[in-house]
């Protein structure tokens, strides 16, 4: 075996070994030519005309919220254009819920915008209650209870935002406090709903069960305790040189852009727009209750977080009043053609239907039981019509569009979901902000991944 | 229904207990303005259905006009009505919808739901297209929204706005075979376009 080599004349060769002729490699192939300065690294932005690099960012990358991938094209750090590539945690819900009863698609859209499911819930219910006739007879403690645990779920989801937002901006105080927080809230959601995200919790007309005995004092001590927390917060982020440099400027989108985009929600109250569903249009008598509709009017990254914080604290004022002024009375509407059948309880094994009610339906009466049988296998039928309702979810209008064609289960249901558009404007936001900045201000529009895809 | 049988039916439901005040005097404007438009009510809800090559025209009428300043595009979804008689296993819990296709052609319903911020006013325009060739021109120009509303929409029901800068698909994989939310694409059953597999359709799977 001959150890010479040819040596190289140029570039970085890989020269092999003389290899024997049976095949086998007896030495490691190994680099030609050792040099100091680096090969032809000057020579890659040359060999492109316009210099113009294209980077994929994503689907994995951590600070993408999950699985967005963005295709940007940079001169040198400076973004260019920049396409948003989606599709990745599509599961075709809207095409499911096609092949269920109405109740069920409850439980099929409560897993699109993952960290506020209770708003999609809501929004289902409204429209399927829309179509059927009977919003105004939904009880009102129903009502309440409604705008308690979904105006508890969008503290709980800005903190995630915020939460998400500080690591990826290098802040892994505010993660740790933000998962913190969020996790009293489930706790108490977990209380009420027994689970702690894709609770199925708000159902065509009224809740799946009523609230446990001890929620008030518990809820209390959250609301307490989420007060200091939230100037923690404050403390932590509002000052903080680094937080207000990284956010400042960064993610511009002017009122007349987001109109155009069709952005609502805390990036439309950025610009200076004081526009929210809940006072505009109020649904489950939300109107009843003293809040305010913060804004800023920076525009950027920076009053997004400031409308964001000050959200919280309105949406706990409301919480506050929801819970002291809770009506008594049914959570489910008296039609009994149209409320789910059981009674749920916790046994010792979680969560189901009370003993009672199982004694009643198997032992004493039949019509009980054919009733019951009838309902939960072929639910209700929902007359011909469409309607539109949407509902002010922590990312902005959550729309639900939903079609009936008079059976039991939704002919269409189509879901505007706030971060799908929100995605759209991803040009808009990052064009011409370097490519770290990119991240902040993808942050900034708090997309989720579950809602785009659906 | 179709075609112009189905707009008769529209325009004969009674307006008057289906819409309340401002939404009767916004279909009065509209129709005063485009006396082609065919309106009709449902639930508090104001629907127009224009014809597809007026779309845009009314689009930036509705968005220019200081009465009507709808600012914002909120929505643009589709519904896949299949052509023939359509009959619906209603009553059964799970397994799809059995439908009796025919030849008569269907249509396709695309809504965009419009919604002012000024005046606090919410409706819809429809514009029906027949499923075999759906075709009409793109609100880009007049809603920035429009663009990604649009791609759904051509991705879910086929549908080619004219005129789109990037009609591709949004949510599916590029490559993907027709259109999922139409009616007569099945939910399962379909090859597993990603590794040759197939899922059998609900009523026959064994779990």
């Amino acid at each position: 075996m001959s150890q010479t080599r040819t040596p190289a004349t140029s570039g970085a060769g890989w020269q092999e070994a003389d290899e024997p002729a049976d095949g086998r490699r007896l030495t490691p192939a190994v680099p030609s030519e050792h040099t100091v300065v680096g090969g032809d690294w000057q020579e890659l932005p040359n060999a492109v005309e316009d210099d113009l690099m294209v980077i994929n960012m994503g689907p994995q990358h951590p600070s993408t919220h999950g699985v967005l991938r963005m295709l940007l094209t940079l001169d040198g750090e400076t973004v260019l254009d920049n396409q948003a590539v989606i599709g990745y945690l599509h599961t075709g819900i809207e095409k499911n819920t096609e092949y269920r009863p109405w109740v069920q698609g409850v439980t099929f859209v409560t897993r699109m915008d993952y960290l506020s499911p209770l708003f999609n819930e809501l929004g289902y219910c409204m429209a399927v209650e829309k179509l059927l006739d009977i919003a105004d007879q939904v009880p009102e403690r129903a009502q309440a209870i409604r705008v308690i645990v979904t105006e508890l779920v969008r503290v709980a989801s800005h903190l995630v935002w915020l939460a998400t937002a500080g690591l990826e901006l290098g802040s892994t105080t505010a993660m740790i406090f933000g998962f913190r927080e969020r996790e009293g809230i489930l706790d108490v959601l977990e209380h009420v709903t027994g689970l702690r995200m894709n609770h199925a919790y708000i159902r065509p007309g009224g809740l799946a069960m009523d609230l446990p005995d001890d929620f008030s004092e518990r809820v209390g001590t959250l609301l307490t305790a989420m007060k200091t927390r939230i100037d923690e917060f404050e403390v932590l982020l509002t000052t903080n040189p680094i937080w207000v440099e990284r956010n400042s400027g960064v993610g511009v989108l002017s009122a007349e852009q987001c109109l155009d985009l069709g952005v609502t929600g805390p990036i439309l109250r950025s610009a200076g727009i004081a526009h929210d569903l809940r006072k505009a249009h109020p649904y489950c008598g939300i109107e009843q209750y003293e809040f305010a509709i913060p804004t800023a009017d920076t525009a950027d990254a920076y009053g997004r977080f400031q409308v964001r914080v000050a959200e919280m604290r309105e949406s706990l004022k409301i919480v506050r009043q929801a819970v002291d002024g809770l009506p008594t009375g049914p959570v489910m509407v008296a039609d009994r053609k149209i409320a789910w059948p059981a009674q749920l309880g916790l046994g010792p094994d979680g969560i189901g239907n009370t003993e009672e009610y199982v004694g009643k339906i198997m032992g004493q009466s039949m019509e009980a039981l054919i009733h019951h049988f009838k309902l939960v296998t072929e639910g209700f039928t929902v007359p011909e019509g469409q309607v539109y309702i949407p509902v002010e979810s922590p990312r902005g209008e959550l729309g639900y569009h939903v079609t009936s064609s008079g059976t039991n289960k939704p002919y269409r249901v189509k879901v505007r979901d706030p971060s799908f558009i929100h995605i759209g404007v991803l040009q808009a936001v990052t064009h011409g902000l370097s490519v770290s900045d990119v991240i902040a201000a993808v942050a900034s529009l708090d997309p989720v991944m579950g809602g785009v895809d659906r | 229904m179709h075609g112009g049988e189905q707009a008769a039916d529209i325009a004969g439901r009674e307006l008057d207990v289906a819409l309340p005040p401002h939404l009767r005097a916004l279909a009065t404007r509209l129709t005063a303005a485009f006396e082609m438009l065919q309106v009709s009510g449902f639930r508090h809800e104001l629907t127009v259905l224009a014809p597809a090559g007026r779309i845009v025209e009314l689009l930036t009428f509705c968005r220019d006009e200081p009465d009507l300043r709808c600012e914002l595009l909120a929505d643009l979804s589709g519904v896949h009505w299949p052509g023939g008689k359509r009959t619906e296993s209603a009553q059964e819990t799970t397994g799809w919808p059995s439908y009796e296709f025919a030849d008569e052609a269907g249509r396709i319903e695309v809504d965009y739901v419009l919604y002012s911020l000024t005046h606090g006013h919410r409706f819809r325009v429809r514009v029906e297209l027949p499923d075999d060739d759906p075709v009409m021109p793109t609100a880009t120009g007049v809603y920035g929204a429009a663009n990604f509303m649009e791609r759904e929409v051509y991705d879910f029901f086929g549908v080619r706005f004219d005129g789109h800068p990037n009609l591709v698909r949004i949510l599916m994989p590029d490559d993907w075979d027709g259109f999922p939310l139409r009616k007569d694409y099945p939910l399962g059953g379909v090859d597993v376009q990603y590794k040759g597999a197939t899922i059998p359709p609900p009523d026959q799977r064994h779990y």
